[in-house]
């Protein structure tokens, strides 16, 4: 992005495949294909390739409103609304409040063409596919915590191309699962998932997450992670996860209302003293109710 | 002008016209009615203490689920949650910045317990995390919540505490004002609801206590679901998720709310609240998930 070298050749941001433009100073959209790779067990896209999305889209606005300075995600929430339309989805993110020490965005997925025209569906504007908020920590430039430093010639497009998924990806990203009931999955911290801080980034963070609370609610509910459709991710981040493996837990909450399903997922960087660097709460519905949707009329 | 002088208000409570002295820093957990218990690190451990609750669930409280709330929940594990993350940051105090709330049961016995601890003491945030229980049905999950608090200077607040910190469950308040009164939400229905900024409902810093938002964002995301999809039975909050962005200073308080979409049972619905006296600027924002009861 706006950083020599990042993301590298072979990279998970390269192989979702991002088209990304900063539309003016406090706003940005980033685009990726739906493919079945990416795909969840009800045909939409992942609720953490998502967040990744969302991710790199807040991290674009935030980049180019904070510079000099440097950000870091604090908190990600990321809860999936309606159906995918299009070939392609696109997230749009704008500031909320840039504060001294945080900055808000707010993100809404929506789909779009193959030309970045949203989808109409019976000639109204569908609902939209997720929407998200994030606060990012703002790290001065001239502070010790900041590693990288944001160029002043911030690229207005610009895109990650890869070779695209070549397997589901949590194959890609190979999630281990050492006990589903309890949500432990494993995964490497390769520089396949790495962020410009050299550690595991926010998104490939949600996409664990999601795999952990997948396995623990499918459990739960006498199935497997496939019967599950994760729509929530409510994410703080609190240490970076540098060393790996990055090791989950998860505590079931019991059923919810309407069938919903909740779960706690803690994400520990197991070779740096087992740090707790990740809380998730995540939500989920049983896959045979993940279908039913109920327009709210749209726009036209 | 000191904490003692600023934290006591006269103020008129119901329509019984009776005038009722207040604690404004207690002014909301005494309303739900909030046990708080601080549990210091074991010895020789060098860390921060945790904190646990009990909040009774009063009938007067209850919602359409047949329990707290999820504007209560969160506003009361929210002063649990403050607390102990002031008492890690002292002689310095905090601020909450977000919220993240995800409630797997409506319908609660009570008293509700929650446990939590610092998740993450950082130079200029501390993140929390707590898991609330129902002691009244057997210890069933109820919630599990993340805050995220800005650490401040507190200025003269007293922040001057006998540690550990306890305080006994409030006394039952006669008033049994239902949430809506308790908080000045104006009546109605649809995509936007009001709250008026009454005196009493500003917290030691004078402006509007961070539960009465909480509380607005919940009752207005149910009017607006229920506006939505009519016919389908009254809505309850399942998830609240909430960014404090500035302080409410003038009133009153407007809840603007968008309607994202339905899914599997649940409306999701998108909350602005503007300080409509004070330019209309955007002081919150908040994603309520909703579903029909």
């Amino acid at each position: 992005m706006a950083l020599s070298g990042y993301p590298p050749p072979v990279h998970l941001l390269g192989d979702l495949g991002m088209e990304a433009e900063l539309t003016n100073e406090t706003s940005a959209w980033v685009r990726t294909r739906a493919t079945p790779h990416a795909a969840a067990p009800d045909g939409g896209i992942r609720a953490g390739v998502l967040a990744t999305l969302v991710d790199i889209v807040g991290g674009a606005v935030a980049a180019r409103v904070l510079r000099p300075d440097w950000m870091a995600t604090a908190d990600l929430v990321l809860e999936v609304t309606g159906e995918v339309h299009g070939p392609q989805v696109e997230a749009r993110g704008t500031v909320v409040r840039r504060g001294r020490t945080t900055l808000v965005i707010e993100a809404l997925v929506v789909s779009v063409d193959d030309d970045g025209h949203e989808v109409l569906v019976g000639g109204r504007t569908p609902d939209p596919v997720a929407w998200a908020s994030m606060t990012f920590a703002v790290l001065p430039a001239n502070g010790r915590e900041v590693g990288v430093q944001a160029a002043y010639d911030l690229p207005v497009q610009w895109s990650f191309t890869g070779d695209g998924l070549s397997a589901p990806v949590f194959d890609v990203i190979n999630v281990i699962v050492e006990d589903a009931a309890a949500g432990r999955v494993s995964v490497d911290a390769h520089p396949y998932l790495h962020n410009s801080f050299g550690a595991v980034q926010g998104g490939a963070m949600a996409l664990i997450a999601e795999a952990a609370g997948a396995e623990a609610l499918g459990a739960a509910v006498g199935g497997t992670a496939d019967d599950v459709v994760v729509t929530d991710l409510q994410i703080a981040y609190l240490a970076l996860g540098k060393v790996g493996p990055i090791v989950s837990s998860a505590r079931v909450l019991g059923p919810g209302p309407g069938g919903r399903l909740g779960a706690v997922v803690e994400l520990f960087d197991a070779g740096a003293d087992h740090r707790l660097t990740t809380v998730v709460n995540v939500g989920a519905v049983p896959v045979g109710l993940a279908g039913e949707y109920g327009s709210t009329g749209g726009s036209r | 002008m000191t904490t003692d002088e600023s934290s006591r208000a006269s103020v008129h409570l119901g329509s019984d016209g009776e005038d009722v002295e207040l604690i404004r820093r207690r002014h909301v957990s005494d309303y739900f009615r909030i046990e708080r218990r601080e549990i210091p690190p074991p010895e020789g451990v060098d860390g921060y203490s945790g904190f646990s609750g009990r909040i009774p669930v009063d009938d007067h409280q209850r919602g359409a689920g047949d329990g707290l709330r999820a504007g209560g929940l969160v506003t009361a594990v929210d002063s649990l949650g403050g607390f102990m993350s002031g008492l890690a940051v002292l002689p310095q105090w905090i601020v909450t910045t977000s919220c993240m709330a995800t409630i797997s049961r409506l319908d609660h016995v009570g008293p509700l317990s929650a446990q939590g601890n610092v998740l993450r003491r950082g130079r200029s945030t501390v993140v929390a995390g707590f898991e609330v229980t129902d002691e009244g049905a057997s210890g069933v999950p109820v919630a599990a919540l993340t805050m995220t608090f800005a650490i401040l200077d507190p200025g003269d607040m007293n922040l001057d505490f006998v540690r550990p910190v306890v305080f006994d469950m409030p006394p039952l308040q006669e008033h049994g004002l239902a949430p809506e009164e308790f908080f000045a939400i104006e009546p109605g229905e649809g995509p936007v609801t009001r709250l008026r900024l009454d005196d009493r409902l500003r917290n030691p810093w004078g402006i509007l206590h961070g539960g009465a938002v909480a509380m607005l964002a919940d009752v207005a995301a149910c009017r607006a679901a229920q506006s939505s999809r009519p016919g389908l039975g009254q809505a309850a909050a399942t998830d609240v998720v909430l960014h404090y962005l500035r302080p409410t200073k003038v009133g009153p308080l407007e809840a603007r709310c968008r309607v994202l979409g339905h899914r599997a049972g649940r409306t999701q619905v998108r909350v602005a609240l503007h300080d409509v006296g004070a330019d209309d600027r955007m002081v919150a924002l908040a994603s309520v998930g909703t579903v029909f009861v």
